[in-house]
């Protein structure tokens, strides 16, 4: 089992993560829904899925998808929630 | 680009055909849409994401993309639950509302740095013409 390079990949995407964007997207939602399971799971199914992805296609994934125009997708994302949790937090009771 | 709405997602009757899949949410059809709207915004981000080379190297390198996946999901699994016990803990210590406003904010800003650097990127072809 190729035990150095699992720990060394482990290590390199978990430290790459720390304090993410896709972490902090991660805190934020989880905060503010009651709903901590269906959080988790999308999470990381997502970031499963996305990693499967880039082990597949090794390094001709990044020439293949469009990382700006996924980017801006993204973003639009974090605008809609951000700007739902600022709504909702006007509208709550103090 | 129109944005995955998942509304209809709530509508589909068998959503909430498992009853144990509600973990303490009344709504099922709420876990299903929650679930949904996560799992897109994360998945958009992880994928346009340039830390994600860091990955995609490494399988190269070694030739071995099954081990590196294995490596590499199981540190995406623990990064998404430290992040969602994170979440939980914050929860519980700042009071709704303040942690939904300073949430919102950092969304919004988060969203218009990465709409700004992605612009950004889109647009640097079209900007730096060569020169004749």
């Amino acid at each position: 089992m190729q035990l150095p390079l699992l720990a060394s990949t482990f290590l390199t995407v978990f430290v790459a993560e720390l304090g993410d964007k896709t972490q902090l997207t991660i805190v934020t939602i989880s905060g503010t829904s009651s709903n901590t399971l269906a959080v988790f799971l999308g999470s990381a199914g997502a970031l499963v899925l996305a990693s499967l992805l880039g082990a597949l296609a090794g390094g001709s994934l990044s020439s293949v998808i469009p990382a700006d125009a996924l980017q801006l997708a993204a973003s639009l994302g974090f605008l809609v929630i951000g700007l739902r949790l600022i709504l909702r937090s006007g509208t709550d009771a103090p | 680009m129109s944005e995955p709405v998942d509304s209809d997602l709530s509508a589909s009757p068998e959503a909430c055909a498992d009853p144990d899949a509600s973990t303490g949410s009344a709504d099922p059809s709420d876990f299903v849409s929650v679930a949904a709207t996560t799992f897109t915004t994360v998945f958009l981000a992880e994928l346009g994401d340039k830390t994600q080379l860091a990955a995609l190297l490494l399988s190269a390198e070694s030739g071995r993309p099954g081990v590196v996946f294995a490596g590499a999901a199981l540190a995406l699994i623990c990064s998404s639950l430290v992040g969602v016990l994170l979440g939980r803990w914050l929860a519980a210590v700042l009071p709704a509302q303040r942690l939904e406003r300073i949430s919102g904010v950092l969304m919004v800003s988060l969203g218009l740095f990465l709409g700004g650097q992605a612009s950004l990127g889109l647009l640097r072809p079209v900007i730096d013409l060569p020169n004749p």
